[in-house]
């Protein structure tokens, strides 16, 4: 069943990500929001694609995978694929979903320009990214 | 080496993090920021220890340690201590100086809000840090 922009706003609104941004931010982001849908075993993102956007977990969770690696599992609440957006570079992990799995897709377009508007954003995703920093350097030690 | 405000000025515009910023906006910078000097051997930042403060390197060179081994040099430019205030958790890494440090200076509480009257300075940061995690990643092989 497809959500409406009023219940997409309402699940953008419980991931971290978007705690504290402005409401004019949050209509355009559930606006433009996609939902899509994947069964488990299929892949969301691919190590080596040209990155479109970030995505929201909405429902089920997902193995974030380097080559054999498992880096890391995610679940309802969480996002991905926000580096590509920041850096343009291809992705550099491969997503895919564990089990059936809901998540919304923010283009990069849509998003960069939010952004730069937008410094709640801006900060709430530097806090993301400086946590995963952490616990990627983390890994490491042993 | 005491700089005079113009200088410094200056100094801040060659910065990547500063590049956006209009001349105006960087003499609001240099005003809110402290300039600090540290001799060679001393340690900026504890790894495990409370105490923050947010630095970026005019001159100099320090090295990032975790458990006594380095695992990258920062210089002009770059900037360090941001993780731990934004976390609210104690640094992981112990910064120790390997030439004379000439550096500028925010505490901790101020970051915050600093970012957000510098929304220029927070975008160049995200990307820094984004590139940061990129090569994170890149050490698991």
């Amino acid at each position: 069943m497809p959500l409406n922009t009023h219940d997409k706003a309402a699940a953008l609104a419980g991931v971290p990500l978007f705690a504290g941004i402005s409401e004019d931010s949050m209509e355009r982001l559930a606006a433009v929001a996609g939902e899509q849908a994947f069964g488990a075993g299929q892949f969301i993102v691919r190590q080596g694609q040209v990155g479109t956007g970030l995505y929201v977990i909405l429902s089920g969770s997902v193995k974030v995978l380097r080559g054999a690696d498992e880096l890391a599992h995610l679940g309802a609440g969480e996002f991905f694929g926000e580096l590509s957006v920041i850096d343009q570079q291809p992705r550099n992990a491969s997503v895919q979903a564990a089990e059936a799995t809901q998540v919304l897709a923010l283009a990069s377009w849509d998003l960069l320009g939010l952004l730069e508007s937008d410094p709640q954003l801006a900060l709430n995703m530097i806090k993301g990214l400086v946590a995963r920093v952490r616990s990627a350097g983390e890994q490491h030690r042993h | 080496m005491a700089m005079t405000q113009q200088e410094l000025v200056d100094m801040l515009s060659s910065l990547t993090l500063f590049a956006d910023l209009t001349r105006p906006q960087l003499e609001q910078v240099a005003h809110k920021m402290t300039e600090e000097s540290f001799p060679v051997g001393q340690r900026i930042l504890r790894q495990g220890f409370t105490g923050t403060g947010f630095y970026v390197i005019l001159d100099g060179e320090v090295a990032v340690k975790i458990d006594g081994e380095e695992r990258a040099k920062l210089a002009k430019g770059d900037f360090f201590g941001e993780m731990s205030i934004l976390l609210g958790e104690p640094p992981v890494a112990d910064i120790v100086t390997l030439r004379q440090l000439h550096a500028l200076h925010l505490g901790g509480p101020e970051l915050e809000g600093f970012l957000r009257d510098h929304p220029q300075v927070m975008y160049r940061m995200l990307k820094t840090i984004a590139l940061r995690l990129r090569n994170a990643s890149r050490w698991r092989s």
